[in-house]
């Protein structure tokens, strides 16, 4: 399948937004558009370590944007335009689709309302739970063949354990330069006590966080 | 995907200023408020506080969606900058954009009596510390009481933005220092009381033509005469097409198949576009005097005078096709009248037929009929500034398949009203005259353009250095008389 690649899933998702404004804003006036509203909120959404998407089991990375419209090429190309903005959201991460949503849905259902509510076809009365939830999602996905290349197919805990150890292994190996191998082997003890290797809960890096110098969660 | 589609426009993004003209709908009073930003904070503080009072291009379908005002807004260059906008989007915009009106005094013809120095007093003392007009609101509203009311309400916003000051210094009613320009449609006069339109004050019709572009929203049938000539009659939707979004807004294909020239990110100038402030005096008394002893020894008189100069008699019609007052004033009262029983929802179906057959008679015309420029003269004033097709002089085969080549990429949409009030007898010096608000998406080519080469100069219509009879700059000599000629 195209979506799937090994452990790994590559979700691609056109929302269509809906069109046009809300009525009776100031003055009678309509509101600014959905899609305006819309990007107010994807702008306002907290990113890296205090991401929603940070809290969802699972994620290897994921990024919404609005897609006003298509870009016209100039002539001879024939003009052509969307037929509504679409919010498009992509998302990798591991294992098969339902339970991630079902794990997304569980933990960020109010995140997700507030972004998805300006959508064609979504609301809070019909979606009610992670079963319509995942219906809806399953309507507005895309195959797609991107992946994101910096992540192997393991389970998400597992590549951050990883990339912790490697990351303070590499210090380790810096910081014994040239000692003996007595010494050496006390301080692979030590390093071992200290990363847990076995532990992959924690130490590790936190999901979302690209800082290195937050990036290691105690 | 989809294409050619009339609903590509953002209208929700858009201004309403750009996309309606006000005074058609219902709109008559007006008020233009002028700030100057002290502290960028503030200054954001202040666009996001006025911003849900911003009126949308958004149609306006149902009559419960008309709000009792509109409110738009505009930045001069400095004010963006004084919003804190990144250097890499202020260097994005046009140079004329940047440098301002004043800097491009020689090129729009405001010399002489038009130099900036006379110009009211708010434009004035612009040092490092002195008054910079940075923010321009615009009020439209159906009575004076509901521009107050909205005018209140945006003053009420400066209260948490101190760091935003409201500029006085606009002249009107005996005072060089009104808070604001008020501005309001002259009514028609009561035997054209139908006329949809208002007067300004030399007298004529105004406001009869809008540019019709794509994706626009308006009746389908509006395109006839108001846009880009294209082969067909032109009395008819074949002789007509829309211009490209993209001449008047940012983010959408121009004539030349191309997206305008605009500062990035996209995101940042799409729907946007380009607005020019002018606050036109008119010497109705030097006008009224010029017209009476020249209309004395004009065949047809002073008011076919006025009509060679406008291109449309006083009442409106155009002169290309009425060319005696007879044939205007006829044609002129049987309109107004269908139009007041339309409005009324009083007229039969035969009488709404002929008033739409009337109706387009107003702006369906391309000049092709009066190549010599017999009826309405090569320099009458609304042939220089829309010549629709008038530039192939005649020629069939010049741009054949395209009749408005040397126009199309000219067109601007005009918005504003008169302000002040007209003496009688008509004098001069007194406070009258229109704020017109000229939009398009090149301020070089299109608006610069035409004050520069069609209403300053002649050359194009074969009138060597003629000027624009009504907005040209004429000069003065000592007796305050205008020294500028124009070819019948």
């Amino acid at each position: 399948m195209a979506n799937q690649s090994g452990n790994a899933y590559a979700l691609a998702l056109l929302c269509p937004v809906r069109a046009g404004a809300p009525p009776a804003g100031f003055d009678g006036q309509c509101q600014e558009s959905y899609a305006a509203h819309l990007r107010y909120v994807l702008q306002s959404v907290r990113v890296s370590g205090d991401s929603p998407m940070a809290r969802v089991p699972n994620t290897y990375l994921s990024r919404f944007f609005l897609l006003d419209d298509v870009f016209y090429q100039g002539s001879p190309a024939l003009e052509e335009h969307l037929k509504s903005s679409y919010l498009v959201f992509c998302c990798n991460f591991h294992g098969e689709l339902e339970p991630y949503l079902t794990g997304m849905w569980k933990t960020i259902e109010s995140e997700v309302r507030l972004i998805l509510n300006h959508c064609v076809g979504f609301s809070d009365q019909t979606v009610r739970d992670a079963a319509a939830f995942i219906a809806y999602i399953k309507k507005c996905e895309i195959k797609t063949t991107f992946y994101f290349n910096g992540s192997t197919d393991q389970p998400l805990a597992e590549q951050l354990k990883g990339l912790y150890l490697k990351q303070e292994f590499s210090k380790f190996a810096f910081e014994n330069q040239g000692r003996s191998a007595r010494e050496i082997q006390e301080a692979f003890g030590e390093f071992i006590k200290g990363t847990e290797p076995e532990n992959t809960a924690r130490p590790a890096w936190k999901p979302g966080v690209y800082d290195l110098d937050k990036v290691v969660a105690k | 995907m989809t294409t050619a589609a009339d609903d590509f426009l953002d209208l929700s993004d858009i201004q309403g200023i750009v996309v309606k003209a006000y005074s058609r709908f219902g709109f008559p009073v007006a008020r233009y408020v002028l700030f100057r930003i002290d502290l960028p904070a503030h200054g954001r503080k202040f666009v996001v506080g006025i911003t849900p009072m911003i009126t949308t291009g958004v149609r306006w379908t149902d009559p419960a969606s008309i709000p009792s005002a509109a409110t738009n807004i505009a930045f001069t260059y400095k004010g963006l900058k004084h919003l804190d906008v990144l250097d890499a989007s202020l260097h994005g915009f046009s140079d004329e954009f940047s440098m301002g009106m004043k800097a491009r005094r020689d090129i729009v013809g405001d010399t002489g009596p038009n130099h900036p120095r006379h110009w009211d007093p708010v434009w004035h003392n612009e040092s490092e510390t002195g008054q910079h007009v940075h923010i321009l609101v615009t009020i439209d509203g159906k009575g004076e009481t509901e521009v107050e009311a909205r005018y209140r309400q945006i003053l009420a916003l400066l209260v948490e933005c101190p760091g935003v000051v409201q500029l006085s210094g606009q002249r009107g009613g005996g005072s060089d220092d009104l808070p604001y320009q008020p501005a309001a449609a002259i009514p028609p006069k009561p035997e054209e009381a139908g006329f949809p339109g208002g007067k300004e004050h030399f007298g004529y019709s105004d406001g009869i033509s809008t540019t019709f572009f794509k994706g626009c929203g308006a009746d389908p049938m509006e395109v006839i005469g108001e846009d880009k000539p294209v082969k067909g009659d032109p009395r008819t939707l074949e002789g007509w097409a829309p211009v490209a979004a993209g001449e008047l807004i940012f983010g959408y294909p121009d004539e030349a198949f191309e997206y305008p020239e605009a500062p990035g990110p996209p995101l940042f100038s799409r729907n946007g576009t380009y607005l020019v402030y002018r606050k036109l005096h008119e010497n109705t008394g030097s006008f009224e005097s010029y017209l009476e002893a020249e209309g004395a020894r004009f065949p047809g008189g002073k008011e076919a005078l006025a009509a060679k100069f406008a291109g449309r008699w006083r009442n409106g019609a155009p002169l290309a096709t009425f060319p005696t007052q007879e044939s205007a004033d006829r044609y002129i009262a049987e309109l107004s009248a269908l139009q007041l029983k339309v409005w009324a929802g009083q007229a039969s179906p035969a009488e709404q037929a002929r008033y739409q057959e009337l109706a387009l008679q107003l702006v369906a015309l391309d000049y092709g009929d009066d190549k010599d420029g017999a009826r309405c003269p090569f320099g009458a004033h609304t042939r220089r500034v829309n010549p629709r097709s008038a530039l192939r002089f005649g020629n069939k085969k010049a741009f054949a398949d395209d009749p408005g080549a040397l126009s199309n990429r000219r067109r601007v949409l005009r918005r504003g009203l008169p302000y002040g009030r007209s003496e009688t007898p008509a004098r001069d010096d007194g406070d009258h005259g229109i704020v017109i608000m000229i939009v398009n998406a090149d301020l070089s080519r299109q608006f610069e353009f035409v004050q520069q080469q069609w209403i300053t100069f002649g050359n194009d219509f074969k009138l060597a250095n003629d000027q624009d009879p009504l907005p040209g700059n004429h000069g003065t000599s000592k007796n305050c008389r205008a020294g500028g000629r124009m070819i019948i």
